[in-house]
């Protein structure tokens, strides 16, 4: 049985508070505008916008997308208009939104992403920063800085040194121990962590023995990369003393349940906005719903809440 | 842009390969435009995970309009899915979405191109023309692989178009590429067209287009991609583009949302 019993979802990441632990990802919702006729951005615990560099950049040459079993390809190779056009074009419309804007950023060097944090920080209208070290589909910087804990050091850093926002680092899985890559942008002032980006993958046509995507690699999103992810976040979680937003392959209030038992405090919708745009939507819904059949008041009651049977489990144990 | 369930009025096969389903969503097509398109969702799973686009092939006219049919070829397993639903069944629909076709400026000589499966948007811009009271004269000029491909000949005949019928294995009319034949009748011609409206293959649009820019024709191109969402969002469905001012790099535009019609002077061909 249900009862229309308020409950509570707001959750506290670090400096970050939001309505509901539900965010977009970057890259899958524009910058709002898109899905807007669907999707009031209002209703979203947070807007996370296509990542933004200093320079426009006009991305890898298609094909970019190639479909797998569950799953999608891409190599968009991040496309986007460039600071300049953000601030004077996209930023305007999402600024008297009463939703968290987190702009999404990333440099080829460490001295690009620290003047794009100090060019972002005091704009009004966004309330924080997300660090993409993490991008599969980029020659320099990019992933380098995210597989390398120095470099990942180094780069978030010099992004806190610049801004007053709370400050999100998104983390790639193509590691092998990704718990290294969280302590270093931890010790470097992280204010958040989120993780999984893409898994780096590919595929061939058999008939021109040809790639897919004509940047020969691309990541993969989708609900064929949930378990990896789930499994990260879990790893994550137990070294980690701040927030972590859990994402990949989130297609249902089911998925998002078990990031946040598994210790997530938020959770990022990516690809399965395009398969069903009110999906974000469903899921706030649906976790309301599943508190209720639970008996709780509060959503942070189910976080971190995994209970582990005693004796061997997890990976290396 | 709406996300509907659409009843299934129809799903018939005219061609081995080609299916034509009609469509009951009032909603939708009450805001359809000549040469939008669909992002139709075949099955309630994740796998196949992504929507599939699909273009708008007529309207029925009743007022206000309440169902429209899609003509599609199966290519993969999203298509196998579609070709085996019934009717009375129910399909999820995103749109309509992108930027359709324009009106010519004024009457004259309206010219469509269409190669194999490109044919499917455009009955609904010939209805659209000839309801607006655009007196043409309207040609057709339709090629195909084979006579198979060859279908809904019979609609643009009843709409007053004279239909030039092309297949590369000459099982009806002439033989060849429609591109070629196309142009040896554009030499012979008194009239130039006012517009050439094409959807086709990607070697093909790209003859159409310089053919057009070498008679001075404007020219609207239904383009077509590998998409992610259909509205903008992914930044899969790229099309290279004449930057926006000159000097400057070609840049990428989206066919989902830039497009699908793009005019043929701003694209870039590969």
């Amino acid at each position: 049985m249900t009862s229309d019993k308020p409950v509570n979802l707001a959750v506290d990441l670090g400096p970050l508070r939001l309505k509901n632990p539900v965010m977009v990802a970057s890259g899958t919702f524009g910058y709002g505008q898109e899905y807007a006729e669907l999707v009031p951005p209002e209703r979203l615990g947070a807007v996370v916008v296509k990542g933004i560099s200093l320079e426009p950049r006009s991305g890898n040459p298609p094909p970019r997308i190639w479909e797998t079993c569950g799953g999608m390809l891409n190599s968009i190779g991040l496309q986007n208009v460039g600071l300049r056009s953000f601030l004077e074009e996209k930023l305007p419309w999402l600024r008297p939104l009463s939703v968290p804007v987190i702009v999404n950023l990333f440099g080829n060097t460490v001295e690009e992403y620290r003047e794009l944090a100090a060019a972002l920080d005091g704009q009004e209208g966004i309330d924080g920063l997300e660090i993409n070290i993490s991008c599969p589909n980029v020659k320099a910087g990019g992933m380098t800085f995210g597989s390398d804990p120095e470099m990942a050091f180094q780069v978030v850093s010099a992004v806190k040194s610049r801004t007053n926002l709370p400050v999100i680092t998104k983390l790639t899985p193509n590691v092998t121990d990704i718990t290294i890559i969280a302590k270093a942008v931890e010790d470097a002032g992280t204010d958040i962590l989120s993780l999984i980006n893409t898994v780096a993958g590919m595929a061939v046509d058999v008939q021109t023995r040809r790639p897919r995507l004509a940047n020969v690699v691309g990541g993969l999103s989708g609900p064929a990369i949930k378990p990896i992810a789930l499994r990260m976040v879990w790893q994550v979680v137990q070294v980690s003393k701040v927030p972590v937003i859990g994402l990949g392959g989130i297609v249902s209030v089911e998925d998002a349940l078990e990031f946040l038992i598994v210790g997530a405090q938020a959770v990022q919708v990516g690809t399965a906005n395009f398969v069903n745009p009110g999906i974000t939507l469903e899921i706030i819904d649906g976790l309301e719903d599943y508190l209720r059949q639970q008996g709780l008041e509060d959503i942070n009651e189910i976080i971190g809440t995994l209970e582990v049977p005693r004796g061997p489990v997890g990976i290396g144990e | 842009m709406l996300l509907r369930n659409a009843e299934i009025l129809f799903n018939d096969r005219v061609s081995p390969e080609l299916y034509h389903m009609g469509l009951l969503c009032p909603e939708i097509a009450a805001r359809i435009q000549p040469g939008q398109f669909l992002m139709v969702r075949v099955q309630e799973g994740f796998d196949p995970l992504l929507r599939r686009p699909f273009a708008v092939h007529r309207i029925h006219h009743n007022d206000p309009p309440t169902s429209f049919e899609m003509l599609y070829r199966v290519v993969g397993r999203g298509t196998r899915l579609l070709a085996d639903m019934q009717a009375a069944g129910s399909l999820n629909l995103l749109g309509p979405l992108g930027r359709g076709f324009q009106v010519p400026d004024k009457d004259g000589l309206v010219l469509m191109v269409a190669g194999g499966i490109g044919i499917a948007p455009l009955p609904h811009l010939a209805e659209t023309l000839v309801s607006s009271g655009f007196r043409g004269p309207f040609v057709l000029w339709f090629g195909g692989k084979t006579a198979a491909d060859l279908v809904c000949v019979k609609h643009f005949k009843d709409l007053g178009f004279a239909v030039r019928l092309v297949t590369e294995d000459g099982s009806e009319g002439r033989q060849g590429l429609v591109t070629g034949h196309l142009e040896q009748w554009l030499s012979q011609q008194d009239e130039l067209p006012e517009v050439m409206y094409s959807c086709g293959p990607y070697p093909m649009q790209r003859l159409v287009a310089e053919m057009a820019a070498r008679l001075g024709i404007p020219s609207q191109l239904s383009m077509e991609a590998l998409m992610g969402c259909g509205v903008g969002a992914c930044l899969s469905c790229s099309l290279r583009c004449r930057p926006p001012k000159d000097g400057q790099d070609p840049h990428y535009l989206n066919v989902c949302q830039d497009g699908p019609v793009f005019a043929g002077e701003e694209i870039v061909w590969e």
